[in-house]
């Protein structure tokens, strides 16, 4: 289940169950923060492989976003969705992570050229379609990644993205844009041209 | 669509909306117990001491008198000495007062024993360089 999909159906179960476990960390039962992890590993454990594409440092990432979440609980400020506030630490932490230390990616232009003989007499198979999709917004500057990553992948809107980010809605935006005219302008070539057509028209088109 | 034709949003965002599906990762089992040990480990240090500043205070507000005393010695020094040098109607008068200066310093220098805090300056920066070199430290 995605971000937004969760989120739109847990949203005031959690945030009660939130708030009531804050509240008892903060007054001294620490044995309560379990269940914050509990409902939030996934969607921060996920965040974190999009951004990094590896299973066991995301574990690593999204652990070190729930201790500083479990420091700075006190900063929470209720005017905003304890997952809101979550998302924003996590996904700072992951973007200044990876710039620290950048995940082994390729330029679009590496990867524009299809290894996959498959791909001159029609296109990919599936599996190495997601893949190359993949690799291809990996390849991305990060700033365009972080963008897309939230938008599509955790199925964020703008404003969530950009409260996340600790950006305005307008850079997002424009971030976005940049980054899709980067992806248009690869992926025809990545995926193929059967492919493609396949992906984006399905059979009732043809 | 042909190779070379534009892709426009709508195709785009159905590409990278189908990427998405079903490619969420299950945490491992271990996970849950592995953040709350952290957490407890956490919570069991000790915070970190503050800074005394209460002790620090007056040491910190005579370090800054003394620089203060320094700084305005030396710019009193370099106003009286170019108020001298003003005057020199020539450029032989003007070497012979700036001459004259320079050994009237040197001579207080000596006096004052700047000598062996020159040799002390030096011998600190070359330990630490030693020490940071054996260490394997890069400046």
């Amino acid at each position: 289940m995605s971000y937004t999909m969760r989120h739109a159906l847990g949203a005031s179960r959690n945030q009660s169950e939130d708030q009531s476990d804050v509240e008892k960390v903060l007054s001294g039962d620490i044995a309560a923060f379990e269940g914050i992890v509990r409902r939030w590993q996934g969607p921060l454990i996920n965040l974190a492989y999009r951004f990094c594409r590896d299973r066991a440092r995301a574990e690593d990432m999204a652990q070190e976003a729930f201790l500083r979440a479990y420091r700075g609980l006190a900063k929470w400020r209720r005017d905003a969705a304890f997952s809101t506030w979550l998302f924003a630490l996590a996904t700072n932490l992951y973007c200044s992570e990876l710039r620290r230390i950048p995940t082994g990616m390729m330029s679009l232009d590496e990867i524009a050229e299809p290894r996959d003989f498959r791909a001159m007499d029609g296109g990919l198979e599936e599996e190495d379609r997601d893949q190359a999709v993949r690799r291809a917004v990996d390849a991305l500057p990060q700033k365009y990644r972080e963008a897309l990553i939230l938008f599509y992948f955790q199925e964020m809107d703008v404003p969530a993205a950009a409260q996340s980010l600790g950006l305005p809605a307008g850079t997002v935006k424009a971030r976005l844009f940049r980054g899709r005219q980067l992806l248009r302008s690869k992926l025809p070539t990545l995926l193929g041209a059967r492919s493609l057509q396949e992906e984006i028209c399905p059979k009732e088109c043809t | 669509m042909p190779e070379g034709m534009h892709m426009n949003d709508q195709d785009l965002d159905h590409i990278l909306s189908r990427e998405n599906a079903g490619h969420d990762i299950v945490p491992s089992s271990g996970f849950v117990s592995s953040v709350m040990d952290a957490v407890h480990h956490e919570a069991a240090t000790p915070p970190p001491l503050p800074f005394p500043w209460k002790r620090a205070l007056p040491g910190l507000i005579a370090s800054l008198a003394l620089a203060m005393v320094m700084i305005v010695s030396v710019v009193r020094f370099g106003v009286h000495t170019a108020s001298q040098l003003v005057p020199a109607p020539s450029t032989s008068r003007f070497s012979a007062q700036l001459f004259g200066t320079l050994t009237h310093v040197f001579d207080a220098s000596v006096q004052m024993g700047a000598g062996w805090v020159l040799l002390a300056l030096l011998l600190s920066l070359v330990t630490v360089r030693l020490s940071m070199r054996l260490a394997g430290v890069k400046f």
